[in-house]
């Protein structure tokens, strides 16, 4: 137990710090890099839960897809974040407040939780058990009880793929494009003419 | 229960997801058939309204999806506005030379979106429909690519609409965590000995991620620029059906799973509902664009359709659906006059552009006032007998100060829809007036039509239906 | 026919005409909505004499209603529109209808030439249906109803020739100052209703006896109900019976066409205040301070209005102030409790005011709408028809008779039986020995005004001759008349029929209907139309009375003649260089006592202060400041400021959605903590 409060312990502090900093650091390379720190404290917080296969989702996902990507878009963009943060100092005390007021009111409801406990009847996360493995246990309910939503979220990507092609797809008139289909299905006879030329006369096309 | 039973129960749902990856395949391969598939989105759009109307009432998927009259009666509305939207939509982008197939199949899927945000009784339910429904919605307000102001919109919407989704996610979480679960029946099961500061800590995160969505204040800020920058046609969609949606899916989860907690969220509410109100009005005053003005008009409307909501109880949720109805066409037929009115190809959307309108197109510029006065709220008009229901609810309820409040408001907001009259048929025109398309006119003309008289037989139908679907959202 | 049918065509059948003269008089002409409307009138004449003949005869029920259909009910507040004969209604029925149908057959040849004679008919049509309305009335409702819907033919028609400025403010005069006395009219309805739960007569009448000790506490003073309703139901009667203080409109009234005059000024309108007084005379009797007030207000009128009269140069003018003076003698009869003596000279006052006013128009048109007697003179021979009536018309209203014989025209009955009502009721009424010494002096008076108008008129020097420049009335544009030839001429016959008509009644009506009105066969007249509590023991003892007393108005009356014949006829121009020295006394009754010039002074110009201060002040700087303009500029700033925050940067939303939800979070945390 002590062990496993340690390891909370730490990893808690290493997010908020992580996501703190990711606000904070200067550099947006930076930032992104505490994201994934960030990413990887919250992974393993999982771990402790006991949600190891949600663990493994959120490094391979978040870390080794989002995340990386959002490193190649700050890279590659020559975003002048000098001046994105020109209002920074001008907006910090009235954003601080703001902040300052949720955080207080947090506090005040984490320490109403602390008191009168949390739900009375939760039924809690799915522990770990002898009998079911954390992906058999997602995979029991995901495609049963859960195939509503699931399929929905399927529809959410779906619409996300859609918005991407539509916001970005643009046919040039006027730009030479590869048809391989129309390549493989040429024949000689669409292709070739064959003509009889008297001589002296030449080819016009 | 059955696979077949399941089905039955999310027809309308199974319907347009088929349609919608159906049409999306005739469009991949026929890029040019655009009427095609957007004919076919109508139909099926149709269909589903046929469909709620007979399919069987249950719950599914352990509250995922809840088949009631509560939800048919705002799908049925939902969809007819959807399939409004395409057929309003289709010419408009044809005539800008803009015409993608994808347009109907985004406003299928958005209407499928808003179909299961009627029918959610789940938080994870409730969560992925906004999410369909927003997404749609984002790119539907960039749709128009060559135009600056949309992408812009588009971009606006996307960044604060997830924003807003970050803050219901929150309140979502902490509703879990105080309550055990996700469905709304569980949650009333916690609830029902009064509510923790916890749970209600996070049902205002989740009261403000909705109040994004139906644009109340202070969650309205991106109304004006959206429906500036957006496509006519997908405003008139945008500040309609979406917002039905949502006030119906809030409605179901503050009197299912928050029933006992009516004290607390009837006064955010209301605070909400006066704030929209006042700010609908008052910035309203100022603006010269019709579109913006029409933003701050949806604004002030759902004001009152929170104060409808905020007497709670059937009465009080009948008000709002029968509001929030006869306000669905009201705005759709605003927007399809907009769409209607151009001049030389450039949309008219300032009150300098349609100054003198009543004598070039005296048909629209008599359907938008109509539109106008009933957004006043002036007898006989529609808007009338949706303030009359909500005022009596809020009465009721014990809301008369907030419905006092709201009559001024109404008050100060006449100035702009009298202006847009006055200026309509006093002003001096400038500048030819291009031919209104026929599909816009005519449905401009229908709703106002609608608006009034029809209203009048209209209301001895709307009434009993709103009312068993009410009590249907308020019993659970 | 039945008496309800009978009644209901009556009441009907000028509205009828009305209808069609007015709103399809362009479609079928002058002539045709002249004669439909005539037609109609004649009709609803004949209708009426029938009526009472059958009423008096005892054909038909002495007292009957008919009601037509319901016109307010609102919980016990309920009127019907209903028709209520009986010996009152009966007696104005034919005065109304038989003076208005004389009218407008006179009105053939008096507006001949008149452009608007359809719209002109069509008003007198709806007069006469208004006034038959008010008289038939079962209800105060209904009452007001035809009040205001006299109130509004009279403003219609003084304002006929609407292109003269004159008029247009006379009309607007008459129209205001009525307001005044409707206000109090409306007032005492309310009273009643307030006090007996109905406004209905027939339910009114039998509670008064109940109800008469009722008192209304405001502050500390006391008011009897009953005495508060009669004063409050008298002051409007004050306004459309032009009596003392509200009586300006009346002599203004008169630039209204001469037939308009006649019939709404002299014989019918005007004197429905009496009606009034009359017809609520149990709610009277139950009021002793009304009556006080009703006595002295009348009699002041009668007076003050002869001693105008006596100045006054325009010959409609002396008529009308004529006609004021005469009210105040029939208000006074009311007031001391002689109501029958006040119905009766009603009744004979319409025949022989009405006679002068149409013989007044014959001689305007006669003089080619002069109106100035200055002007006229030696008239006699050139209209001698229109002189003999006039001069029957004057017999008639300065009361010649014998009054050991019994005999004489039909003011001597009526007027004298006034005179010698108020000296028995001095008796017992301090007020009544006021009214009686006014009424003797006005008699005088009047005899001397009216013969000043014969004699002016009729005799002495043509003074028409000398000048070619005369003044002319409104339709004296015409030019229809031959101008080139200024010799006054008679009318033509359309215009003498009436006033023979209405000669015959100035002469006999009161020797005819004395015993019926005034004399011993009133109790089975009236029956229980008039209260009779006062009036029984008041008549019965006028004829016995002190010889003085009943020669008094006659011998006032023979020194009134032979002054008025001093002046104008033995030392013709006299009283022309008395005008000219202005004295006080001249000015002061030349200038009609100076109320018009006072009414402008406190209440036209005080009440435009007052307006002023409250619109400059109080209205535009206090409530527009602070309510709409104020809150409107406010609203505007607000909306500026709200639009302000509108900036366009995603990053100032955000924040405004994170505000939000912090304020909302915190409001809900401290609401329910």
């Amino acid at each position: 137990m002590p062990l496993q409060a340690i390891a909370f312990y730490v990893l808690a502090a290493v997010t908020v710090f992580a996501a703190v900093a990711v606000v904070f650091a200067r550099n947006p390379v930076h930032s992104v890099l505490f994201l994934i720190t960030t990413f990887f404290s919250a992974a393993g917080l999982f771990v402790l839960m006991g949600a190891e296969f949600l663990a493994m989702m959120l490094v391979v996902v978040y870390v080794g897809a989002v995340a990386v990507l959002f490193l190649f878009v700050v890279m590659m963009l020559d975003v002048d974040f000098a001046s994105l943060r020109q209002g920074f100092a001008r907006y910090l005390p009235l954003g601080a407040l703001v902040a300052a007021v949720l955080t207080v009111e947090m506090v005040i409801v984490a320490a109403d939780v602390a008191h009168l406990g949390a739900a009375a009847s939760s039924t809690g996360p799915a522990t770990p058990s002898a009998v079911m493995t954390n992906v058999e246990a997602i995979g029991a309910v995901l495609y049963t009880d859960y195939v509503y939503v699931f399929q929905a979220a399927g529809l959410v990507l779906l619409v996300a793929m859609i918005g991407a092609i539509v916001l970005t797809l643009k046919h040039r008139p006027g730009v030479k494009r590869q048809s391989v289909a129309a390549q493989m299905a040429r024949t000689p006879k669409a292709g070739v003419r064959m003509v009889t030329i008297n001589s002296g006369e030449g080819v016009d096309a | 229960m059955t696979p077949v039973h399941l089905a039955a129960l999310a027809a309308p749902q199974l319907l347009l997801a088929g349609a919608s990856l159906v049409l999306l395949v005739v469009g991949a391969f026929r890029p040019k058939a655009i009427r095609l598939v957007a004919g076919l989105g109508v139909l099926s759009l149709l269909a589903a309204v046929g469909v709620v109307a007979i399919e069987p009432l249950g719950r599914a998927f352990g509250g995922d999806l809840v088949a009631d009259q509560g939800a048919a009666f705002a799908e049925a509305v939902i969809y007819l506005a959807s399939a409004a939207a395409i057929l309003l939509g289709q010419p408009w982008f044809a005539r800008r030379g803009q015409a993608r197939f994808e347009f109907p199949i985004l406003i299928l899927i958005a209407a499928l979106g808003m179909g299961m945000m009627c029918r959610a009784a789940d938080l994870i339910s409730l969560f992925v429909a906004i999410e369909l429904q927003s997404l749609s919605l984002y790119i539907l307000a960039a749709f128009e690519k060559s135009d600056g102001k949309s992408a812009e919109a588009g971009l606006k919407y996307f960044v604060l609409g997830a924003l807003s989704t970050g803050i219901m996610l929150y309140g979502v979480s902490l509703i879990y965590g105080f309550a055990g679960g996700t469905s709304f029946a569980r949650i009333a099961a916690a609830v029902a000995h009064g509510a923790s500061g916890g749970v209600l800590f996070g049902l205002v995160f989740l009261i403000c991620g909705l109040a994004f969505k139906v644009s109340a204040a202070p969650f309205h800020m991106w109304t004006p620029d959206v429906y500036e920058g957006a496509p006519t046609p997908v405003v008139g969609f945008f500040a309609g059906a979406p917002k039905l949606a949502a006030m119906v899916l809030l409605a179901r989860v503050l009197t299912e799973s928050f029933g006992p907690a009516l004290a607390q969220w009837r006064q955010i509410l209301v605070v909400m509902a006066i704030l929209s109100v006042a700010v609908g009005a008052l910035a309203g005053l100022r603006q010269s664009n019709l579109k913006r003005l029409w933003a701050y008009s949806s604004i002030a409307s759902i004001g009152y359709a929170l104060i409808g909501l905020a007497a709670g109880g059937p009465e009080g949720v009948q008000a709002m659906l029968v509001y929030m109805t006869l306000y669905v066409v009201d705005v759709t037929g605003f927007f399809a006059c907009l769409a209607a009115l151009a001049r030389e190809g450039r949309p008219l959307e300032s009150f300098a552009d349609v100054s003198g309108l009543v004598r070039q197109r005296p048909g629209l510029a008599v359907a938008m006032t109509v539109f106008a006065l009933s957004g006043l709220g002036l007898p006989p008009f529609s808007g009338l007998w949706g303030k009359f229901y909500v005022f009596k609810a809020a009465i009721s309820a014990g809301l008369a100060p907030a419905a006092v409040a709201a009559l001024i408001g109404s008050v100060v907001a006449a100035y702009y829809y009298l202006r847009l009259v006055k200026v309509m048929w006093l002003d001096a025109p400038e500048g030819q007036i291009d031919a209104p398309p026929a599909e816009a006119a005519g449905l401009a003309y229908a709703a106002a039509f609608f608006v009034f008289p029809v209203v009048l037989i209209a209301l001895m139908a709307l009434d009993p239906a709103a009312r068993a679907a009410a009590l249907a959202l308020v019993q659970g | 026919m039945s008496p309800q049918l009978a009644v209901t065509l009556i009441v009907f059948a000028p509205l009828a005409g009305a209808l069609v003269a007015g709103l399809f008089g362009r479609l079928i002409g002058h002539r045709v909505a002249q004669i439909v409307t005539t037609g109609l009138l004649f009709v609803a004449c004949a209708l009426a004499w029938v009526t009472f003949r059958q009423v008096f005869g005892g054909a038909w029920p002495h007292a009957f209603t008919v009601t037509l259909a319901p016109f307010i009910h609102v919980g016990r507040f309920v009127s019907d529109w209903s028709i209520r004969i009986d010996s009152l209604s009966a007696v104005m029925l034919v005065v109304v209808t038989s003076v208005s149908a004389l009218v407008h057959l006179y009105s053939w040849g008096y507006m001949r030439t008149d452009p608007h004679r359809a719209r002109f008919f069509a008003y007198l049509s709806l007069f006469t249906f208004a006034m038959l309305a008010l008289v038939t009335a079962a209800d105060f409702m209904q009452l007001f109803f035809g009040w205001e819907g006299v109130g509004l033919a009279s403003y219609l028609l003084i304002g006929f020739w609407y292109e003269k400025p004159t008029a247009n403010a006379a009309a607007i005069k008459a129209f205001v100052v009525n307001r005044v006395g409707d206000a109090g009219f409306a007032l005492g309805i309310m009273t009643v209703f307030w006090a007996f739960g109905s406004i209905r007569f027939a339910d009114v009448f039998p509670l008064v006896a109940s109800h008469a000790d009722l008192a209304w506490r405001f502050g500390s003073a006391q008011f009897r109900l009953m005495d508060l309703a009669c004063v409050l139901l008298f002051i409007g009667a004050m306004g459309k019976s032009a009596q003392f203080l509200l009586h300006t409109w009346l002599p203004d009234a008169m630039e209204g066409p001469t037939p308009v005059s006649a019939l709404i000024h002299a014989a019918t309108m005007v004197t429905a205040g009496v009606y009034m007084v009359c017809l609520l005379s149990p709610m009277f009797e139950a009021a002793p301070v009304a009556k006080g007030v009703v006595t002295v207000v009348g009699a002041i009128t009668c007076l003050f209005a002869a001693t105008i009269g006596l100045a006054q140069n325009d010959i409609k003018r002396v008529i009308a102030y004529s006609t004021c003076s005469q009210l105040g003698y029939m208000f006074f009869a009311a007031g001391i409790g002689a109501y029958p003596a006040a119905m009766f000279h009603l009744f004979t006052h319409a025949f022989f005011k009405a006679l002068l006013f149409l013989g007044a128009g014959s001689v305007i048109e006669a003089m080619h709408h002069e109106q100035d007697m200055r002007h006229m003179g030696a008239l006699w021979n050139k209209t001698p028809i229109t002189y003999v009536v006039m001069l029957l018309g004057t017999l008639a209203i300065t009361g010649v008779g014998i009054p050991g014989l019994d005999l004489g025209f039909a003011g001597f009955y009526s007027k004298d039986a006034i005179i010698n009502a108020a000296y028995v009721a001095s008796a017992t009424q301090g007020t009544a020995m006021f009214a009686f010494i006014c009424g003797v002096v006005a008699a005088g008076l009047t005899s001397f005004y009216s013969w000043r108008l014969i004699f002016m008129t009729f005799h002495g020097h043509a003074k028409w001759g000398a000048h070619e420049a005369h003044g002319h009335d409104a339709h004296a544009d015409h030019g229809a008349h031959g101008h080139g030839a200024h010799t006054p001429h008679e009318s033509p016959w359309v215009m003498i029929l009436p006033l023979i008509l209405l000669s015959v009644g100035a002469v006999f009506a009161g020797g005819v209907f004395d015993e019926s009105f005034v004399g011993g066969d009133r109790a089975g007249f009236w029956g229980s139309a008039l209260s009779a509590t006062t009036s029984g023991t008041l008549l019965d003892q006028i004829h016995h009375l002190p010889q003085w007393v009943v020669l008094a108005p006659l011998a006032v009356t023979a020194v009134g003649f032979f002054a008025a014949w001093y002046y104008y006829i033995a030392r013709e121009g006299l009283a022309a260089r008395i005008a000219a020295r202005r004295g006080l006394l001249w000015a002061f009754l030349y200038n009609k006592w100076y109320f018009d010039e006072l009414y402008d002074a406190v209440f036209v110009r005080g009440a435009k202060a007052l307006g002023d201060l409250f619109w400059k002040g109080g209205d535009k700087k206090l409530i527009d400041g602070l309510g709409p303009d104020g809150v409107s500029e406010v609203s505007y700033a607000v909306g500026r400021g709200v639009s302000r925050v509108q900036t366009g940067y995603v990053y100032h939303y955000a924040f405004v959605m994170l505000l939000g939800v912090a304020g909302l979070v915190s409001y809900a945390l401290w609401a329910f903590r």
